[in-house]
């Protein structure tokens, strides 16, 4: 093999790596400082820091929070939600497959990807009506089930369309999680718990002293993909509320499209691209934190 | 000699390809809705016939994303030469000089085909900046078995309404007086017009000025509050699109709608009346609808205006614009076509007699996406009991004065 070998071979990767993201970054970048709208191409102002002090001080709907930081709050709350339950449930039932109780393991395996098979849009509208008050098979179980006396309406409240929105962002994304977990336990030797069931370890233990600690790496990595993929949700929202009921539902990605495309006199290209660098700033802020913390982890 | 040869060569190829040369014209049309991909190719396929030196390049695009597709693509400086738009969207676009004005291309006869409202709902400053294409009214469908068996009369006014809703309303057996919208979508907005328009409310009035949180508005957002409690649960979650869904269910008494659900509904079994919707207590008027129509328009980064229009034309014919109402189901816009037989069926009949008691969804309106955002922000706080509707108008009037700047 030549020297220039692993250059050559990387250079697709660099070609698309400069063509489809950091060009378009740079453009984006760049859109920041000026004002401009998709309606007009021909009109371009530069504002200088106009657009990034407009993200502070625009207020729309909430008169106490600038309507950039709303949806930024929203965002955190309903990201950290969601990738919490995807971590949770996605331990806990990745353990449950490598379990050597579980009869139909390779059935279970291929049922838990289906979520992640199907493509989000369609999902998401399968969910809106999974969960229809009046024609939705939940609410048809809870009141045959006779836990409910009227249908719930899931979509219908800020906060119960928020926790919604993040349980189906959630089911969506622990398949992943669960498969990707369940490949860091497949390599835990057996021999680790059989030293401490010897030494009079409980399971409880065990799961604390060696599993958490031997998938650490895993659950890091996956932890940090699946928190830069729910910030950058978007259909499973819109599709679901379209941001609604008010704003409840609106996180910032679609916050963004609305300022670039929908309400284009109080917004536009500038501010939306204003609003877009911030987020790229904020997950490349918590990529960098969770690197470091795995590469701490690595040199342990 | 031999280089006089090579020049007429050239001189003939060049003379060959400009006559046989094919012009191309970009046309941006929905799908969904009704709107299918076959229909409309069909149409370019004609045209082609008959023009065939001519490409027609359909691009097609859903309903949902057709708004961003248009700015997008005029953003890129690609915009297609003809567009096919709702006509709400004609101030944002014209404002901005995307869109150019059709006057001089609109003939009289052209003029003379449509009722005056129709060319209401493509006007903007003064000038016609659309043909319209697909238009719409709306009634009350209503289900007559619940009507008989609940002992409800058709509503004549907004008190009989309400008592109507509330004597069918028996939700533990899932039956429900009235079916309504409130999903984050323009159909939503476009059902509270219907009482907005009804109370004689407007969201500007004729001079620009904002009056949606007027009395006539306050009144209308109240009723529209008071109904809900007699609607299906959650409202919220339901566009109007889905409400046929309830009302073929047989679950709901009454609704507002298109006449083609109507006739779906009748052909899943359900006993289907209709009445127009009645005038609110501020009104004059004994009857409302908001009149909404799609239009097509020509792009300003056109190169091929001339050719946009007479496609422009071509498909807002007469007869491709009755072909075009009967397989869709559509409200006729042109005057003539109420004429044909079809139009003369008992279910067509009050869509047609509303037309006259009709008034444009989104006149004088500069950005309508901003100002449904403001007016969706209004209704879901009334509904949910975040506002009282005065607050709530109130808010959204502030925003759609900044819009209306």
């Amino acid at each position: 093999m030549r020297k220039s070998t692993p250059y050559v071979l990387t250079l697709p990767l660099i070609a698309a790596f400069l063509i489809f993201l950091l060009y378009p970054l740079y453009k984006v970048f760049m859109d920041s400082f000026y004002q401009a709208s998709f309606l007009n191409p021909f009109y371009r102002k530069f504002v200088g820091l106009d657009n990034y002090k407009w993200l502070f001080t625009f207020k729309l709907f909430n008169p106490k929070m600038s309507y950039f930081l709303s949806a930024f709050w929203k965002s955190l709350v309903w990201v950290s939600g969601s990738v919490g339950i995807k971590v949770v449930l996605g331990v806990l039932g990745a353990s449950l497959l490598n379990s050597r109780y579980l009869a139909g393991k390779k059935v279970y395996r291929t049922l838990v990807i289906i979520p992640w098979a199907i493509p989000w849009a369609m999902a998401s509208m399968m969910w809106a009506w999974t969960l229809n008050s009046e024609f939705g098979v939940v609410n048809s179980i809870l009141m045959n089930l006779h836990i409910v006396n009227r249908p719930v309406t899931f979509l219908s409240y800020p906060t119960t369309a928020f926790l919604t929105t993040m349980v189906v962002d959630a089911w969506m994304g622990l398949p992943f999680m669960i498969i990707m977990i369940l490949s860091g336990l497949q390599t835990i030797p057996e021999s680790l718990y059989e030293a401490a069931t010897i030494d009079g370890a409980g399971d409880v233990k065990k799961f604390f002293y060696i599993t958490i600690p031997m998938i650490k790496p895993v659950l890091l990595t996956v932890t940090l993909l699946s928190t830069v993929w729910t910030f950058n949700s978007f259909d499973i929202i819109w599709i679901l509320t379209q941001g609604g009921p008010m704003s409840a539902t609106e996180t910032l990605p679609v916050a963004i499209y609305k300022v670039a495309f929908l309400m284009i006199r109080f917004g536009g290209i500038g501010k939306a691209s204003a609003m877009t660098i911030f987020q790229v700033a904020v997950v490349t802020l918590i990529s960098v934190f969770y690197i470091r913390t795995l590469r701490k982890g690595a040199e342990l | 000699m031999k280089k006089l040869g090579i020049v007429l060569m050239v001189l003939i190829l060049a003379f060959s390809v400009e006559v046989f040369a094919t012009r191309t014209l970009r046309v941006l049309m929905p799908i969904g809705g009704g709107y299918t991909i076959e229909d409309q190719e069909a149409i370019a396929k004609e045209f082609e016939q008959t023009h065939p030196d001519v490409k027609i390049q359909m691009e097609f695009v859903g309903w949902g994303d057709l708004w961003n597709k248009i700015i997008t693509s005029i953003g890129a400086g690609a915009a297609p030469d003809v567009m096919y738009i709702g006509s709400r969207w004609i101030p944002a676009l014209a404002d901005m000089g995307a869109i150019i004005p059709l006057d001089k291309y609109i003939t009289p006869e052209k003029r003379a085909l449509y009722y005056k409202t129709v060319w209401d709902t493509v006007t903007y400053k003064g000038h016609v900046w659309g043909v319209v294409r697909a238009m719409s009214t709306k009634v009350f469908i209503y289900n007559k078995d619940l009507f008989n068996k609940y002992g409800v009369k058709i509503p004549k006014n907004w008190d009989e309404l309400l008592a109507a809703a509330k004597k069918i309303y028996h939700p533990a057996e899932g039956i429900y007086g009235i079916a309504m919208a409130g999903k984050k979508f323009v159909s939503t907005v476009t059902q509270f017009q219907q009482y907005l328009y009804a109370n004689d409310g407007r969201i500007v009035d004729e001079n620009g000025k904002v009056v949606i949180n007027d009395k006539k508005a306050v009144r209308a957002l109240e009723f529209y509050k008071d109904l809900s409690e007699y609607a299906q649960p959650g409202i919220i979650e339901w566009k109007r699109e889905d409400l046929i869904k309830l009302f073929e269910a047989g679950k709901v008494g009454m609704y507002i709608d298109h006449v083609h659900n109507a006739r779906r509904a009748m052909e899943k079994g359900i006993n289907v009346g209709f009445f127009l919707i009645p005038g609110g207590p501020d009104s004059s008027k004994p009857y409302s609808t908001v009149i909404v129509t799609d239009c097509i328009s020509i792009s300003s980064q056109s190169k091929n205006v001339d050719l946009a229009v007479e496609f422009m034309n071509y498909m807002t014919s007469f007869e491709k614009q009755k072909e075009w109402d009967l397989k869709l189901g559509f409200v006729p816009p042109m005057i003539k076509e109420k004429d044909l037989p079809e139009f003369q069926k008992w279910y067509w009949k009050p869509y047609i007699e509303a037309i006259k008691y009709g008034y444009p969804e989104a006149v004088g309106i500069k950005d309508w996406e901003g100002t449904q955002e403001a007016i969706l922000d209004a209704i879901h706080s009334v509904l949910l009991g975040y506002s009282d509707p005065q607050t709530a108008l109130d808010r959204a009037a502030r925003i759609i004065e900044i819009l209306q700047k």
